[in-house]
């Protein structure tokens, strides 16, 4: 069953208009503008996707690679609602819990215990619900000596740790990962590659942004790799990742990030 | 299964049922803010007490006692303390409302939740801390021999004004501060005229009478102020016409609020 699909989707961001504006700066432009000079032009805008379409069946992993700002981010931004695509349709079917910076939700000075419920509750969860997992989600992210400290106390893995423990209990249809998990050490990132796994084969759908192309050939079946916001390649994780290799070697080591 | 189509609604009534299934979260942000308020601070509640009675001593001493206001047969310290308890509420409504979205913008670029949650959630913490300084009203009451009569009743309709116009206020300012961060420089001057403006260290009867209408049309917080006072103190009936017109006043604003705030909120995450 098709659990995400993109139609033709574009993402256009007009430069000129990002970032908050003073009230002066307002005056300014529209001074300008009746000067006659042409506030917005084509070049005034970047397109971070470009007609993008593609579907994602239930319980896939599906891997997002290419460079930085080839919109892979972007992708995950539009399917977590936290922006809106220019044209085009998006659909996604059940529950979408997304690690776009693990801990983005928590507050410095509250508590483990304490951010645990607020982010189960941003991420749409009853409180019953919650407390139900408080104990696994505590128990995997091995912080029950810490849980009743404030997080500002949190080494950067504790946050990390308990981020992830949160969305990974909250039995999402679908996870969206960006790249957090490089956050944590080894043994930690192992044991949410095999949570991962374990939710994926009950049936939830991954999409996993990374620039760790052996950990997307492990964790996914199939990669997109994007470039300037258009889809280069769509097929299994192995040779989508040869090809984005062969590629950048290709395009001589001016291209190594 | 729940199917959601990735695009940006104009309908109110859909917003609406989704920030009634939000609820959950209007309550834990709301915790969060008054939890985190008092915190760290060595007095904690009571500071909510303080900031409306240290004013109240003030209005007495230089109003009342040196300036010789008259407060309609009231003692002093009564007429202004009830004025200042709605007052206080709007200002910190404001205070905490309209940088909201920007302090929060870590969350806002991160995870979906209805936004308006986040200036909400400050309406609802200021009204905690209105009911604790209300407590102290009542020891007052108490102090001066008042006692509430069955009109005391008004402060049910007074409250839902109250809040609805504190809500409508912060929904429109949080918003447009995202776009202009000027509002941000320009909200601590508007509070202070607008408290001068509004009848807190005087009664409303000192306004010429032909320009009284006017004056309560155009400032609800004026009708609020003085409604409380004949409600709970003189024991007489808020003017029915005043208050029902600071009533539609204070819903069409929530009204237009919301709607403004949700036209502009899908573009928060690329904003702020």
């Amino acid at each position: 069953m098709e659990i995400i699909s993109l139609e033709n989707v574009s993402k256009r961001y007009r430069l000129s208009r990002l970032g908050a504006r003073s009230i002066r700066e307002e005056l300014a432009r529209v001074g300008g503008r009746l000067l006659g000079r042409n506030g917005s032009s084509d070049d005034d805008d970047f397109h971070a996707l470009s007609d993008i379409s593609f579907a994602v069946d239930q319980g896939e992993a599906l891997g997002l690679i290419g460079h930085n700002g080839s919109g892979k981010s972007t992708v995950l931004k539009l399917l977590a609602r936290i922006t809106y695509p220019t044209t085009g349709s998006i659909v996604v079917r059940g529950s979408v819990a997304s690690l776009i910076e693990v801990g983005a939700g928590f507050h410095p000075e509250l508590s483990g215990r304490e951010n645990i419920d607020l982010y189960g509750s941003i991420m749409g969860m009853r409180r019953a619900e919650i407390r139900e997992r408080f104990d696994r989600i505590v128990d995997f992210a091995e912080l029950e000596r810490f849980i009743d400290t404030p997080v500002k106390r949190y080494s950067s893995g504790m946050y990390v740790r308990l981020g992830f423990a949160v969305a990974a209990f909250i039995n999402p249809h679908v996870l969206l990962v960006d790249e957090v998990l490089a956050v944590g050490d080894a043994s930690f990132q192992a044991k949410c590659m095999q949570r991962i796994e374990e939710l994926r084969r009950n049936g939830m759908t991954v999409i996993f942004v990374s620039h760790d192309m052996s950990a997307v050939e492990r964790l996914c079946g199939r990669a997109i790799l994007l470039e300037h916001g258009k889809i280069l390649a769509d097929g299994p994780a192995r040779e989508v990742v040869e090809f984005y290799g062969s590629r950048q070697r290709g395009a001589g080591s001016s291209a190594s990030e | 299964m729940l199917e959601t189509r990735i695009e940006w609604s104009d309908s109110l009534a859909a917003h609406l049922r989704e920030l009634v299934r939000y609820r959950e979260l209007l309550w834990q942000i709301t915790r969060r803010e008054i939890r985190v308020r008092y915190k760290q601070s060595l007095l904690g509640m009571i500071w909510a007490v303080v900031q409306p009675l240290s004013l109240m001593v003030v209005f007495t001493v230089f109003f009342s006692w040196f300036a010789r206001m008259e407060s309609e047969g009231i003692p002093y310290p009564l007429f202004s303390y009830a004025a200042l308890l709605p007052w206080s509420f709007l200002a910190s409504s404001l205070t905490s409302a309209v940088p909201s979205l920007i302090a929060n913008s870590h969350i806002i670029t991160r995870i979906y939740f209805p936004r308006e949650i986040i200036p909400l959630a400050s309406v609802l913490a200021a009204l905690f801390d209105f009911l604790f300084a209300a407590g102290a009203f009542v020891l007052l009451m108490v102090w001066y021999g008042v006692a509430p009569t069955p009109r005391a009743l008004f402060i049910v309709p007074l409250l839902v004004v109250q809040v609805a116009f504190a809500a409508g206020v912060s929904l429109l300012l949080s918003s447009f501060t995202v776009l202009y961060r000027d509002v941000r420089h320009v909200l601590p001057l508007l509070l202070q005229i607008w408290m001068f403006v509004t009848p807190i260290l005087y009664p409303a009867s000192i306004v010429p009478g032909r320009w009284r209408d006017a004056y309560f049309a155009l400032n609800p917080m004026a009708v609020i102020v003085e409604g409380y006072r004949s409600a709970i103190i003189l024991g007489t009936a808020p003017g029915a016409g005043r208050l029902l017109l600071a009533a539609v006043e204070s819903a069409a604003l929530l009204w237009a609020g919301y709607a403004y705030f949700k036209h502009l909120e899908k573009d928060f995450a690329d904003i702020v």
